[in-house]
This record gives structure tokens, C-alpha cells and sequence, in this order.
């Protein structure tokens, strides 16, 4: 089985490095595109082994599971450009916050009667094999399609279907989730640095105090509230810390930074349905693909080319 | 009296007017102005006078405290200390921080034991006022904390109960119906956390149907740092009572 990422960004890279480490791919079964060969993880993702090539095209043909590793608004040109390309034996992903099942199948179908799709919300510690994912079937895509891609992912973490109305919700969590610890562990880091500890055992050790918290919950039968509650001796320091916690309103900026996530994915999800795109990125991606196809001209001239075609430009995600 | 552990005619209560006694001997108790008395014809005898009296109260009874007796004291802030130096060396002193809800047997109750008072005065302390509610023996230094959580703590759920109801009564309820709607809700919820001896976040998540009305409300909750803010109560009367003790 060949996997394709339709963009080399952070994502494609994080994927593919957790594919790789967990050996349920080779680097060589792994083609990636992008537009943008300066992006940092374009030569990592070569050092790895993997196809890096500027043709989605390309990426789509060498693979059966095409991944779609590219912002939300990019998506639907990308699927004007690769629709004449996609065959019945592909399983198109899009990884893409909010952007929707059907939105992707209209897309397709004026290339592809049945295309199989399906739709997931992954997160970044993929990398390390301890992502969380979720996964919705669309319309075509069989039982066997949606186990593929669960043994994939699930090669990389944590793997379960849901209904696709929940995936926005998920992104709120677990998707932006791990911001949300990267700022709590530099925060946390920060107090320990107050009160005198070294800045890397900091956060050595602050990361390991929420890894290991994380892990007691995975493993446990009970409420976090009560794991709380263990470590809480009666007025002792945890107790006295967690009432700042408490004053704070630390749990409703935590509930607050989930709606908020889940409500902008929402407004993503229109973006991409009314196909906007901000006029610097299409003017970027434009630019580059100028440069890539005619590197004889000069940047100057570039403005002879005709930049409003009704083929999309290639798809780039950062 | 209601449970049937003690029989009226074996109770016996005295104070300085009839002012209170009434109540008493209708429920058919014996009164008297003597307070030597109740210490000659009582084995136990409860010191229920407020904090500023007890002090001569005990100078008073002094005398005829004896071995037999079971002195138990209900006054805010007086220490075991306190308490057993005014009495005879040895005596059997037993503190108890009860609240409201004992008259209607729905107490929470905690009692610490003075140097000269043994299991058997505890155990016998402990099965009579379960009648009374939940009785559990603490270390001296758990008083003011009770204080705080449920002496006091009854106050914060009348506030509570209050602001539920008056949340009714703006979205369309009338006062009565929400006020006693807000009472069964608390008693119920009460109930359960006592029955189940599950964890309170278990239960509240329970209750916590996804996208549904009570997340958008315990939202509301922990925005107005509701958590924090129970806490802050818990400390103020805790700390205020072991402020009055050392007065």
C-alpha cells in the first residue's frame, strides 16, 4: 500500500514520521507534494527517505490512501486539480479543520461518480506515536476503507470513528489540544524557573508531570476529579496551588479555549464552502508556481503569465 | 426524642428563666433553674450555653462534677484545653460541633475527645446523636474546619438554594414552586452523593448530556469561579473561628 500527502507541511511530516517509526510503511511508499520546496519539513521529510516531488498530480498516482495534509481553503482548488486524476481504488483523507464530508464529495463527483472519502481530525503528537484521531466515512467509502485508515492511524496513537457532526468538537479538543499543553507546560516551566529550578530541568520536568498525569488517567478507572483528590493532602501545598487554579477560572479558560477552537472551525468549514482564499496566499502559491514551471523568465515577466486560469494553484500548507 | 433513644423523662434541662423551658417540658422533659441539679440526676450532661457563659457555668458545677460523669460541650470555641482545666483532673470531656439540620435528624455532626474520655464514652456519644444525622469523631483541630464547611456551610446552600430559585423565578416560575424545587434538588443531589459514595465530579459529569443544557450552565459556573469562590467561604469561617477561640 503507497500513502500520498497532498501537501509537506507540518502535518504531512508528522504523519509520516509516525508511520515510518512505527514501521507499518516505508519511507518509499510515501510521496508528499508541495509547491513550496523552502518549507523546513520538505528536507526533512527527504532525509527521511520519503518522495518529495512539486506535482500533486504525481503524488496522487503513486498512491492508494492520498492524504489531504493542506489548509482548508487550499482544498478545493487542490480538488479541482487532482479530481481528473482520482480513481475508484483511492481513499482520499482530508485532514482539513472543518471542511466537510460532502463539501469534498460535491467536489469530486464532477470527476469520479463513487469517490471514497473520508474525513479525519488528527493532532500533531502523531509523531511520536501517541496521537489522537477521529474518522467519519463518507457516502463511498466501504467498512474496509474506514478499518485501512483506523490501522494506520492507530499505528500513530490513539484511533476511533465518530460521526462526522463531532469532528469540529474534536478539533476544539484534542486537534488544538496539544497548544493548549505547550502553553501550559511553558507557563509551568516559568513558575519553576520563579522559585529557582534550571530552565530545561523545568520543563523536563513539568512535561514529565503532565505525561505522567496523563498516563495515570489513560490507565485509570477513575474520575480525574478523584485522582485529583489523591494527590490533595489536607492542607498541603497541591490544595493551597490548586485554589489559585480555581480563582483563577483556570477550568473555564480551558472550556472556553474548546468552544472557541470548535466555533472557528465551523467558520472555517464556510471558507472553504464559498472557496475564499486570502489574496496573499493565492498570491504566494501563484508566484512559486510561476517560478517552478518557466524558470527561464524572469520574476518581472512573470506578470505576462496568465494568473486568473480555472486551473487552481498548487496546493501549499505550512 | 423522636428516634426513641432516650425516653423524655430521662432528660433533663435547666436554664437561669422559663423563657426556654416551655418547649421542653411539652415534650415532656423535666426542667429546672438548678443547673447542680442536672449534674446530680444526669450521667450526661451536654454544656449548651453560649461561649462568653460557659466559663462560669463550669465554675459553678464544678463541685459536683464526678468520675461518672460525661461532660460534652457544645460551645464554639472552647477548647478541650479550656474545658478540662476548669473541670476536675481526669473528668471525662467530650467537645461537639453539631449544625441546624439536626432538628430535623439531618445533621452533620463531628466531636473530639479530652484526655480523660474513653472509647466507650465516644462510641456511647456516636450512637446516640446518630440519631441526630451523620456523627463522626475528629481530632480537636477538624472543629473549625467543620465550622466553616457545615456549621456555616448550611448558610451557603440556603444562599445557593436562594439564587437557584430567584434563576427560576426570572425565566417564568413562581417563588414558591422554584424555592421548593431548589430544596428537593439539593436533597436529592445530597442524597445521591451519600448513597452512591461516588465521587461528586463522577456524579456531575453523569448528569452532563454532550452539547446538552448542563454543560452550558457548569460553563457559566466555572466562568464566575464558583469553585474558588466555595473555597474562599470554607477558609473565611474557618479562620474566623479559630480567631474567636483564641478570644
Amino acid at each position: 500500500m503507497s500513502v500520498g500527502f497532498i501537501g509537506a507541511g507540518q502535518l504531512a511530516f508528522a504523519l509520516a514520521r509516525g508511520f515510518t517509526a512505527a514501521g507499518v510503511l516505508a519511507a518509499h511508499k510515501i510521496t508528499a507534494s508541495s509547491p513550496d520546496t523552502g518549507l523546513p519539513t520538505v528536507s526533512e521529510l527527504r532525509k527521511m527517505g520519503v518522495n518529495f516531488t512539486v506535482s500533486n498530480k504525481e503524488t496522487v498516482k503513486s498512491s492508494d490512501v492520498l492524504f489531504l495534509a493542506v489548509k482548508p481553503p487550499i482544498i478545493p482548488f487542490v480538488l479541482e486539480e487532482v479530481g481528473p486524476d482520482i480513481e475508484p481504488r483511492h481513499i482520499v483523507v482530508s485532514c482539513a479543520a472543518g471542511v466537510t464530508i460532502s463539501s469534498i464529495e460535491k467536489k469530486l463527483s464532477a470527476f469520479c461518480p463513487t469517490p471514497k472519502v473520508i474525513r479525519c481530525m488528527t493532532n500533531t503528537p502523531v509523531i511520536v506515536r501517541e496521537g489522537a484521531t477521529v474518522y467519519a466515512t463518507g457516502t463511498h467509502a466501504d467498512v474496509e476503507d474506514g478499518k485501512l485508515l483506523e490501522q494506520l492511524m492507530a499505528s500513530v496513537g490513539f484511533c476511533t470513528e465518530v460521526e462526522e457532526d463531532l469532528i469540529d468538537a474534536v478539533t476544539g479538543l484534542s486537534g488544538s489540544g496539544p497548544a493548549y499543553a505547550f502553553t501550559a507546560l511553558d507557563a509551568l516551566a516559568d513558575g519553576g524557573v520563579k522559585m529557582g529550578l534550571p530552565r530545561r530541568l523545568a520543563v523536563r520536568l513539568g512535561a514529565q508531570a503532565l505525561l505522567g498525569a496523563a498516563k495515570m488517567l489513560l490507565d485509570s478507572e477513575q474520575h480525574p476529579g478523584q485522582l485529583k483528590d489523591n494527590v490533595c493532602s489536607p492542607g498541603g501545598a497541591t490544595i493551597h496551588a490548586l485554589h489559585f487554579l480555581e480563582s483563577g477560572g483556570f477550568r473555564s479558560l480551558l472550556i472556553n479555549a474548546v468552544e472557541a477552537s470548535c466555533i472557528r472551525t465551523r467558520e472555517l468549514q464556510h471558507l472553504a464552502d464559498q472557496e475564499k482564499i486570502s489574496p496573499a496566499a493565492i498570491k504566494k502559491t501563484l508566484l512559486d508556481k510561476v517560478k517552478l514551471e518557466s524558470p527561464s523568465l524572469s520574476v518581472a515577466s512573470a506578470s505576462k503569465v496568465s494568473l486568473f486560469t480555472n486551473k487552481s494553484p498548487s496546493s501549499k500548507k505550512n | 426524642l423522636p428516634q426513641g433513644k432516650v425516653p423524655a423523662s430521662s432528660i433533663l434541662a435547666s436554664a437561669p428563666s422559663d423563657k426556654n423551658l416551655d418547649a421542653w417540658r411539652e415534650s415532656g422533659c423535666r426542667t429546672t433553674h438548678c443547673n447542680l441539679e442536672v449534674l446530680q440526676e444526669s450521667t450526661l450532661v451536654f454544656l449548651a450555653t453560649k461561649p462568653h457563659v460557659l466559663p462560669g457555668v463550669l465554675q459553678e458545677i464544678r463541685p459536683a462534677v464526678g468520675p461518672h460523669h460525661i461532660v460534652v460541650s457544645l460551645a464554639a470555641g472552647v477548647t478541650l484545653q479550656t474545658l478540662q482545666r476548669l473541670l476536675p483532673a481526669g473528668t471525662k470531656v467530650l467537645r461537639l460541633m453539631p449544625n441546624l439540620p439536626c432538628v430535623v435528624q439531618a445533621g452533620a455532626m463531628v466531636f473530639a475527645r479530652g484526655s480523660g474520655a474513653g472509647d466507650g464514652e465516644a462510641a456511647l456519644l456516636k450512637s446516640l446523636l446518630s440519631s441526630c444525622g451523620l456523627c463522626e469523631e475528629v481530632p480537636e483541630s477538624y472543629i473549625n474546619i467543620h465550622t466553616g464547611l457545615s456549621g456555616s456551610g448550611v448558610a451557603y446552600v440556603y444562599l445557593f438554594a436562594e439564587a437557584l430559585a430567584e434563576g427560576a423565578v426570572k425565566m417564568g416560575m413562581p417563588g414558591g414552586l422554584a424555592s421548593r424545587i431548589a430544596a428537593q434538588t439539593l436533597l436529592g443531589a445530597a442524597k445521591m452523593m451519600l448513597e452512591t459514595g461516588e465521587h461528586p465530579a463522577k456524579l456531575r459529569g453523569d448528569v452532563c448530556t454532550p452539547g446538552g443544557t448542563t454543560i452550558h450552565a457548569l460553563h457559566q459556573l466555572e466562568k464566575g469561579a464558583l469553585r474558588a469562590t466555595v473555597m474562599n467561604a470554607v477558609e473565611a469561617a474557618t479562620n474566623r473561628a479559630c480567631d474567636m477561640a483564641k478570644d
